[in-house]
């Protein structure tokens, strides 16, 4: 039986239903993984014949699903309730598929920890001082806690695998524009896409082919156009000494060496261009968002003061009281490097550079099928910036904010566990290659699969 | 980015920024421009910029009514449930609070 069946009557059966909220219950107290949350009465469930049915599963909370909030982890959103649903939540809905909950985030999914959320925090499943990573924390705690088999998160910099890595879970980067971003509310337009924290490949791999299709209501979709899923070379990055800490470094030989156990060519690759992918993507990445959170400003819907001198005081109350300061950061930074004048310097340079870089990936590609690489050169890391300043973490996505420069699919993959702790392992296959990273997946999965944390439990499952 | 720089950015963001935050978020956008100023080592001409990922050039489509069908009310955008959302609604109408 697959793992994932074991969940299809977890709410349509009284007993089950009944511990299984219980367990959610007390998980909830310990890393607070979700904003809100819901189980559908047993009695109310529409009998499906679909693939996933009756299975729950939670959605970052920056995504729309009609009948609960949308916050986006911000105050100036807190009370906004979504009008509709997002088109990849609605694709699994198709198959059966419940949504129990909304998953906390940072703020707009700008950051790596989760901690930017401003309405609630969220701790690692396997370290509760520490955090679960971000932007798509709370999707990846409450799969590894066992909450549920999957979420939904967003992936603009590597907010679906940082936190996967985190708390010793699947994520999936998709191939941009192979999920619809419709009803996903934009941060930075052109790099972000919908992606899956799953437990394991093979739930990973039904929920990728789930939500993906072409959509009418977002213009940037592509056809999905797969490449053949073997693999038999495998490009490893060349880390320089000291990038990584010692624990991340331990696990990422530990991966190389099952590549080689697995018998795979393994062939170490460098990337050029490599010292130039983070300040290139910061620089798209809070262009983008200055002019998407421009629509934030109280005038319809949100956060708003009762009084105002001047309509655009009233945006400016708004805004000022709405928005955190990571998000403020990125908006004025943003609106700094399109200022007139400095165009050319920064945002039109980082374009250039986002080409560069593109090329060097298509050329490791002609004899590489996927590449591995770290996720993130840290293990989980204690809450607040006592361990890794803001600008660190920053810096720290240079791993995964690759894939989102050049549109390819990335997926984490557990590697090991290091003083208790989960460190997760990177791949990176062409454009349309999700079905190479899931072939590697899985071999490494028979070598290591998801790791649990103290607490978990399937007692209640079938 | 001076003080006065970093004022002006703010106002074109309709961000109002109160004392403390400037010199926090001042701080922290001067680190990030010096480290973007890392690009300029790279010499780029030649290279065409990558606006998306994949699509070269704009994608059009019938200028006709293609209205959301992914909700469960009615099949079509919910109009009702948007207008919930408003701080205060008159008919169908936002009202926006007073300014003078």
């Amino acid at each position: 039986m697959k793992d994932i069946d074991g969940w299809k009557s977890v709410l349509t059966d009284q007993d089950r239903a009944k511990k299984y909220r219980e367990y959610v219950t007390g998980w909830e107290k310990k890393i607070g993984s979700l904003l809100e949350w819901k189980l559908p009465e047993a009695g109310k469930i529409k009998s499906s014949e679909g693939i996933l049915a009756s299975v729950p599963f939670a959605v970052k909370d920056n995504i729309a699903v009609e009948g609960f909030k949308l916050t986006c982890g911000s105050k100036i959103l807190e009370y906004v309730k979504a009008p509709y649903t997002a088109t990849g939540v609605a694709n699994l809905q198709k198959t059966g598929a419940l949504v129990m909950g909304k998953a906390n985030l940072d703020e707009f999914g700008m950051g790596s920890s989760t901690d930017n959320s401003a309405l609630q925090k969220t701790n690692n499943p396997y370290d509760t001082s520490r955090v679960a990573g971000g932007s798509s924390g709370g999707s990846a705690a409450a799969v590894a806690a066992g909450i549920v088999p999957f979420a939904l998160g967003t992936d603009t910099g590597g907010s679906v695998r940082q936190p996967a890595g985190f708390c010793g879970v699947y994520g999936l980067k998709p191939t941009y524009g192979v999920v619809s971003r419709y009803g996903l509310t934009a941060y930075a337009s052109s790099l972000e896409v919908c992606g899956v924290c799953a437990r394991t490949v093979d739930t990973t791999r039904t929920v990728f082919h789930a939500i993906r299709g072409m959509d009418g209501m977002d213009q940037t979709t592509i056809d999905y156009d797969p490449v053949s899923p073997e693999v038999k070379t495998v490009g490893v990055l060349k880390v320089e000494e000291g990038s990584l800490s010692e624990e991340v470094a331990a696990s990422y030989r530990v991966s190389k060496d099952r590549l080689n156990k697995l018998g795979y060519a393994v062939k170490e690759i460098e990337i050029p261009a490599m010292e130039y992918v983070v300040p290139a993507y910061y620089t798209i990445a809070t262009a983008e968002a200055s002019a998407n959170l421009a629509r934030f400003n109280g005038m319809r819907y949100g956060l708003s003061p009762i009084f105002a001198e001047s309509p655009d005081d009233l945006m400016r109350y708004s805004r000022n009281m709405g928005f955190g300061e990571e998000v403020k950061t990125r908006i004025l930074l943003g609106t700094f490097v399109l200022r007139s004048g400095f165009q050319d310097q920064y945002y039109v340079r980082a374009q250039k550079i986002r080409t560069l870089i593109r090329q060097e990936l298509d050329e490791i590609f002609t004899d590489c099928d996927v590449i591995m690489l770290p996720v993130f050169p840290t293990a989980p890391f204690h809450h607040g910036q006592s361990e890794l300043t803001s600008f660190q973490q920053k810096q720290a996505d240079v791993y995964t904010c690759l894939a989102n420069m050049t549109g390819s699919p990335g997926l984490a993959v557990p590697s090991t566990l290091e003083k208790g702790l989960p460190v997760g392992v990177q791949f990176m296959a062409p454009p349309c290659g999700e079905e190479r990273l899931f072939t590697v997946a899985e071999a490494l999965e028979k070598e290591f699969p998801a790791p649990r944390p103290a607490g978990y439990s399937e007692e209640w499952r079938a | 980015m001076n003080k006065e720089e970093l004022l002006t950015t703010a106002s074109l963001a309709l961000l109002e920024l109160e004392e403390g935050e400037v010199d926090r978020l001042g701080e922290e956008i001067a680190r990030m421009l010096d480290y973007f100023e890392m690009m300029t080592k790279l010499d780029v001409d030649g290279l065409e910029p990558t606006t998306h990922a994949f699509q070269k050039t704009n994608r059009l489509r019938a200028d006709v009514l293609n209205n959301n069908n992914n909700n469960n009310i009615n099949n079509a955008f919910n109009r009702n449930l948007i207008m919930e959302n408003g701080n205060d609604v008159e008919d169908d109408f936002f009202v926006i609070p007073n300014v003078l």
